[in-house]
């Protein structure tokens, strides 16, 4: 969607910050892999291997999340399915690499994958159709497998034993897994991709003195090949690489992204002093997966008051898992565009007590005609809220304006606060319907509600 | 003799297979006890790996490595331990839970545990429910340890604590869990006995746990 409202596109804000100028706002870069299924209830295994299907829901991730840049493809599988890898696939997460080709070959493959390989068709195929589509606005992200990650899909844990054992070999797997990078960046780039993201997990687990040993030079390589090529480049990092982001710097990528393992604060010292942007890291599991909106909210506006804002880029700590509920991904949205806001909201949420009894709901049972309340964070700043808004006005008018009886109560009002409290809304945006809870973050179809509101018209 | 475990401590740490190969054999000779051997070699060393790896010095190659010089070792001392009737702490069954397969952190577990004294009981991976409860029920088996590292799998450590509850065999085992997504919160909503954040901890909690 990527609507900033001073100025600049998402696309251009996500560019200018990779460019490492100083923007009016941070850009805010939703992690949608398997989780861009569920805004349309489509199963991780569908997204990940259905153009039609991962379109529709990139498409949908874009338009309630306001993303300013957005990955194509979360799927740290692709390259190892083409080399020879077997996959274990689920309903919920991307699939897991259960063999390993050279498990017990001590061989150095030749082969690089080619556009028509595996699932690259599929992939190369979303990624110009959002180029088409939303690349205008939005930064494009195209996620390749790291150099280390993708050598211990082929090898399997053998990898941290050649370390020690088999240098050579190693040396020489590393080299061959760092040109499929390159040849995998190539046609992303070709299919649109301004940024490169490499992902490679697996750096978290060896020490700067092997990474410089084993990965400096490929990867100083890798980023070098990008920027050559015209596209932007980030170093996707999980777990705890805290030792490793200094090495990681001196390779020359435009951005690192970090996750919750690592302390961003600590981490953006280091970057900035190389003058890298850092993308990161809103806590996957105890946030986004189990928390509350009001914890992501926090958890965001804590987060911009403790770093510099230049060269920073909001996002979770990495793919976000299948099951995050959308309204948490909502507050993170509200907490980014309007971090003054929100601020006010959770004071007024946590701090003041309220005077429930005060407060005067309708009688629901006795209602002249059908009352649609939505509740909203705040519309004017927060996409998803102004969609469940814009969705309800438009049901009623079709239903007729004088047959239905339409209200918004914004998060932002000290009394609405109240009425939400006091009717036990959990989750915004949403729509109750004659005081029961209809729909809840998930924007609903325009025949869907206003089938709905007649329903009720007929009860 | 104190030179020699010392050699051997210094050989785990640095993954030096065949130089803790030797002294082993040449302790033994020497009239060293092979539970000193054990005690004071092998399981100080990997007590030291473990403290290097919570304090950020070593990393997951070094700790396997060390943890493969320690396994050489071991293998020269386990029949004169069966003579001596030399009994290991306790034993432990760990696996990566249904669903999952990832096998690293669960590898290096059973290295720490084994490296504390333990007898490791190791399930692989994809491990179901009834797995964990028959290593409770049929194999001696008093804790376990379950690996996640997938949000998608982690309520399988929920399923297995269940499934040991409706067996009747929860109170006899005590339950520890880790992984990447995991936490000590969520531990205690699915009612586990312990959560560590790395290997290293998990086998000083098992140890705690069995006292």
């Amino acid at each position: 969607m990527s609507e900033t409202g001073m100025g600049l596109s998402g696309k251009q804000l996500v560019l200018s910050t990779l460019r490492h100028e100083k923007t009016e706002r941070i850009p805010w870069i939703p992690f949608a892999g398997v989780h861009a299924g569920k805004l349309t209830a489509y199963s991780a295994r569908d997204v990940l291997t259905d153009g039609k299907k991962l379109l529709a829901s990139l498409l949908a991730v874009n338009r309630t999340y306001g993303a300013d840049g957005q990955p194509v493809m979360f799927d740290l599988q692709i390259e190892a399915e083409i080399l020879g890898c077997d996959l274990l696939w689920t309903d919920k997460g991307p699939p897991t690499v259960a063999s390993h080709p050279l498990a017990s070959e001590v061989e150095i493959p030749q082969y690089l994958p080619d556009a028509g390989d595996g699932r690259l068709p599929m992939v190369l195929d979303v990624m110009r159709s959002m180029k088409t589509q939303v690349g205008e606005t939005t930064a494009l992200y195209g996620l390749v497998t790291g150099i280390f990650t993708l050598a211990s899909h082929l090898r399997g844990t053998e990898i941290f034993m050649d370390m020690f054992d088999r240098p050579d070999y190693l040396a020489k797997l590393l080299a061959y897994s760092r040109d499929v990078v390159k040849r995998v960046s190539s046609l992303y780039i070709e299919a649109g991709m301004d940024v490169i993201a490499v992902v490679d997990p697996l750096v978290s687990q060896i020490s700067p003195r092997h990474f410089t040993k084993l990965l400096s030079a490929g990867y100083t390589d890798v980023f070098t090949f990008i920027r050559d090529q015209g596209a932007f480049s980030s170093f996707f990092v999980c777990g705890d690489a805290t030792k490793n982001i200094d090495v990681m710097c001196q390779t020359g990528p435009d951005s690192i992204s970090i996750d919750e393992n690592i302390d961003l604060a600590g981490a953006k010292q280091i970057t900035d002093r190389y003058n890298i942007t850092l993308g990161g890291n809103i806590p996957l599991t105890t946030h986004m997966l189990l928390g509350s909106q009001q914890d992501n909210m926090k958890f965001v506006v804590d987060l911009l008051d403790k770093v510099d804002q230049h060269n920073f880029i909001l996002a979770p700590g990495c793919d976000m898992p299948y099951d995050v509920p959308v309204e948490n991904v909502v507050g993170v949205v509200q907490a980014v565009r309007d971090p003054e806001g929100t601020r006010a909201m959770l004071q007024n949420y946590q701090g003041a007590s309220f005077d429930l009894d005060a407060v005067q709901l309708p009688d629901y049972a006795t209602l002249d005609k059908p009352l649609v309340e939505v509740f909203t964070l705040d519309s004017d700043t927060c996409a998803a809220c102004s969609y469940m808004r814009d969705a309800a006005i438009r049901a009623t008018q079709e239903v007729g304006d004088q047959q239905v009886e339409l209200v918004e109560y914004k998060f932002t009002e000290r009394e609405n606060v109240a009425r939400m409290m006091k009717m036990g809304v959990k989750n915004l945006p949403s729509i109750y319907i004659n005081g029961e809870l209809r729909y809840s973050s998930l924007i609903p179809s325009n025949r869907e509600l206003v089938d709905e509101i007649q329903k009720r018209l007929q009860e | 003799m104190e030179n020699k475990l010392e050699i051997i401590r210094e050989g785990i740490m640095d993954g030096d297979m065949h130089l803790v190969q030797t002294n082993v054999q040449e302790a033994l000779d020497e009239g060293v006890s092979a539970s000193e051997i054990l005690n004071e070699g092998l399981i100080k060393a990997m007590g030291e790996v473990g403290r290097l790896f919570e304090e950020g010095e070593y990393f997951v190659p070094e700790m396997l490595i060390a943890a493969r010089a320690m396994k050489a070792g071991l293998a020269i001392l386990k029949p004169k331990l069966v003579d001596a009737d030399i009994k290991p702490i306790g034993k432990v069954a760990a696996g990566t839970v249904k669903g999952d397969l990832h096998d690293i952190g669960k590898n290096l577990v059973c290295m720490m545990l084994e490296g504390a004294g333990f007898e490791i009981l190791d399930l692989g991976t994809d491990v179901s429910p009834d797995q964990f409860v028959d290593s409770v029920k049929n194999q001696g088996v008093g804790v376990i340890c379950m690996s996640a590292l997938l949000t998608t799998t982690m309520p399988n450590m929920k399923n297995t604590v269940d499934a040991l509850q409706e067996a009747g065999v929860r109170d006899s085992v005590k339950v520890l869990i880790g992984g990447a997504p995991v936490t000590q919160a969520y531990a205690d909503e699915i009612g586990a006995d312990g959560y560590a954040p790395d290997a290293s901890r998990a086998a000083t909690l098992a140890k705690q746990l069995l006292v």
